[in-house]
């Protein structure tokens, strides 16, 4: 425990003073403040600009010709257009639009026909629709009107709606959806980016010749665990960083964000998903972390690294696939999945990701975890093994079978 | 105290590395591990240092079987190295923590060694600045700096300039003196000769030959006189077919019996001008290169 500790600490030291990690943990700080900032940065320079309307200046509104329709028609789409001047025009409307007179007109035959013209069609533009909904409403209103109805009557008809509300009884996958993705996304990343930083570090200590003095200093199993549980500790302390950070600034910023229903349904994730997040990131960190470990004391050099690390990232990104279709499909319980979240390797994304969008019953849910627990320990015992036999070993290589076989003989 | 390995076999796979390897270290007394590049030097002394465990043999410190966590054990390999981007002081604080010292011990006796290197002024460095015999300086507080019973240096004395030599020789000296267990290994047989009272030369994975160095030497039959003298040729002329000359320029008369020692000396004394006359006694390179050179 005594050695544990301390390369515990002398490991955690390392990767907290790195410059490198530093940077890049503040650079995403700094990334998410302008981020979660911006709408109210914005909204102080915009705050006397005319709601609806996004081109219009202010005292100088875009101009949106209608044809064929009378007094009714444009006052309707006056109504419904307040960052528009909707004028009425009795000739040819193509003209001024091209020649940008008019951002926009409307050619009407008949209440329930028209054409719309504007110069280049934006991807955001939805003026057709609401268009042919004013007109929609004024045709029934007209409609009604002519079959005996009051005009107030009519108008209570017409806005009559159903009102609903909707009860999930499960989990509602659309909005854990989001977080979900992040939450996998973040481990994704965070166990291939600290696995590769485990190998490095074991592969450097051996190229660097520090092993020799290591080997004989401490204990392989202390080394391995160290180094895994500190390497664990500085990617949650840079996770905490960067969420704990989007979560001030969200806080900070609410109001202005109060519109945007995705970034609200991250921050409103459940405590209980929370720690499963936290128990699926530690164990599923740990075991990759030992793998990675026990890989890097298999290569001599740095550049071996990249090449020796390949099946685990696959392996890893593989799982990842499989959970990203899975979520995206909406069937996260589908056969796959299920054995998936059972498997070690795959089982930390898997079954957190069935857990935010899905109801997999408890015993599913510990059993996963049980199994996960336990190879986390039996891997972290081989990869020590391996860690102990790779270390002296220099050259070439070796081949999973001379590695099995020096295990075996060690 | 008394560090013996006794019978030690080890094999890597197939790879027969040692058979049946044996010897004794005492303490106060500096031990020279010999032997070619891969004759299983490195091996004895990760299975003495409990890196990986023998197939078969012991290691006893005294007659029982070592207990590794009460025994320290200072170890300068011969692939140096440390963590080159960390500063000095913390990794030769981390290396003097794992041996078991507590933080403020370590920071003292590192900040001693230091000084007694010469290597202050290097403390808050980063180790890739400093030169490589300043490096191997600093490694060599990583194996004396939590005040170990047994030492173990491999190959202590490449790569250092002869001002640091010296200032080695005078540290291991001292620490042989302070009733330490130092194991010496080199190829560089004047540093050996120089400090080693007991030897062992390894051979392709046997021990080829391990002793005190001076019985050794003394059962080399005594039958050659080395001689110094202005009149080395008129002496050959003497002995016909008898002399032959050494690498340092001495004379090599073999006798004809060691009974023959008196007569002779006293016969060249008499007759030529002699500056020095004794029994000549091999070099540990010429047992080195008898024992471990020849038996391909």
């Amino acid at each position: 425990m005594g050695q544990f500790s301390k390369i515990f600490k002398f490991e955690l030291k390392g990767y907290l003073t790195n410059k490198v990690f530093v940077g890049v943990t503040a650079l995403i700080v700094v990334v998410l403040a302008v981020v979660l900032f911006f709408p109210r940065v914005m909204g102080f320079f915009d705050s006397d600009e005319p709601g609806d309307s996004d081109a219009a200046e202010p005292g100088e509104r875009d101009v949106m010709l209608v044809s064929g329709g009378d007094e009714s028609v444009r006052s309707a789409l006056a109504a419904a257009f307040p960052g528009y001047d909707v004028r009425l025009e009795n000739g040819d409307v193509k003209a001024p639009v091209t020649n940008g007179q008019a951002a926009c007109a409307v050619e009407l035959h008949g209440l329930t026909d028209f054409v719309y013209y504007v110069d280049n069609l934006s991807m955001y533009d939805t003026n057709a629709d609401t268009i042919s909904r004013v007109l929609t409403e004024l045709y029934r209103l007209a409609a009604m009107t002519e079959a005996g109805v009051s005009p107030e009557k009519a108008q209570e008809i017409m806005s009559a709606a159903a009102v609903y509300e909707v009860r999930s009884l499960g989990v509602d996958q659309g909005q854990n959806f989001f977080y979900t993705y992040i939450m996998i996304f973040a481990l994704y990343m965070v166990i291939l980016l600290y696995g590769q930083m485990v190998a490095t570090n074991v592969a450097t200590e051996k190229s660097s010749r520090a092993m020799e003095v290591l080997v004989t200093s401490a204990r392989p199993t202390a080394m391995m665990f160290g180094k895994v549980v500190a390497s664990c500790l500085a990617g949650f302390t840079q996770l905490v960083c960067i969420f704990g950070s989007a979560l001030l600034f969200y806080k900070l910023n609410e109001s202005y964000w109060a519109g945007t229903e995705l970034i609200g349904m991250f921050f409103d994730m459940p405590v209980s998903l929370l720690v499963y997040m936290l128990v699926f990131f530690v164990l599923g960190f740990f075991i990759y972390a030992f793998l990675y470990g026990a890989i890097g004391s298999t290569a001599s050099k740095l550049e071996d690294i990249n090449t020796s690390v390949m099946p685990i990232t696959m392996l890893f990104i593989a799982g990842f696939f499989v959970v990203v279709t899975a979520m995206s499909s909406g069937s996260v319980d589908n056969p796959l999945m299920v054995a998936c979240s059972y498997i070690p390797f795959t089982s930390p994304m898997a079954m957190f990701t069935r857990i935010a969008m899905s109801h997999p019953a408890f015993y599913e849910v510990a059993i996963s975890i049980a199994i996960l627990a336990a190879s986390c320990v039996g891997v972290g015992i081989v990869a020590a093994k391996i860690y102990r036999v790779g270390v002296l070993l220099y050259g070439a290589s070796p081949k999973l079978k001379d590695i099995i076989k020096a295990v075996k003989n060690a | 105290m008394q560090l013996e390995l006794r019978d030690i076999h080890k094999s890597f796979g197939e790879k027969k590395v040692l058979t049946g390897v044996s010897f004794k270290a005492e303490s106060g007394k500096a031990f020279g591990l010999l032997g070619r590049n891969g004759a299983g030097k490195t091996t004895s002394i990760r299975i003495l240092m409990d890196v990986f465990p023998a197939n078969s043999g012991e290691v006893l410190l005294d007659g029982e079987p070592i207990d590794y966590k009460r025994v320290g054990i200072g170890y300068l390999p011969e692939e140096r190295g440390l963590y080159p981007k960390k500063k000095i002081i913390d990794q030769l604080i981390y290396f003097a923590q794992l041996k078991g010292m507590r933080t403020p011990d370590a920071v003292r006796s590192v900040d001693k060694w230091l000084e007694r290197l010469g290597m202050t002024e290097y403390r808050n460095k980063r180790l890739d600045t400093l030169s490589k015999g300043n490096q191997q300086k600093i490694q060599l507080v990583t194996a004396l700096a939590h005040d170990p019973e047994i030492v173990i240096l491999d190959e202590p004395f490449s790569g250092l300039d002869p001002v640091n030599a010296m200032l080695l020789k005078d540290v291991v000296k001292e620490e042989i003196a302070r009733g330490k267990i130092v194991l010496f290994s080199s190829h560089q047989m004047s540093y050996i000769e120089e400090f080693c009272d007991s030897i062992a030369i390894i051979n392709k994975g046997v021990v080829a030959l391990t002793g005190d160095l001076h019985d050794i030497k003394r059962e080399y039959p005594r039958d050659k006189l080395a001689i110094r003298s202005t009149q080395q040729e008129q002496i050959a002329a003497a002995f016909p077919g008898r002399t032959s000359m050494a690498e340092n320029g001495e004379l090599i008369l073999r006798l004809s019996d060691p009974g023959e020692k008196m007569t002779v000396m006293q016969r060249l004394s008499r007759e030529f001008d002699i500056d020095e006359v004794r029994v000549f006694e091999p070099s540990l390179n010429d047992i080195f290169v008898e024992y471990a050179g020849e038996q391909e």
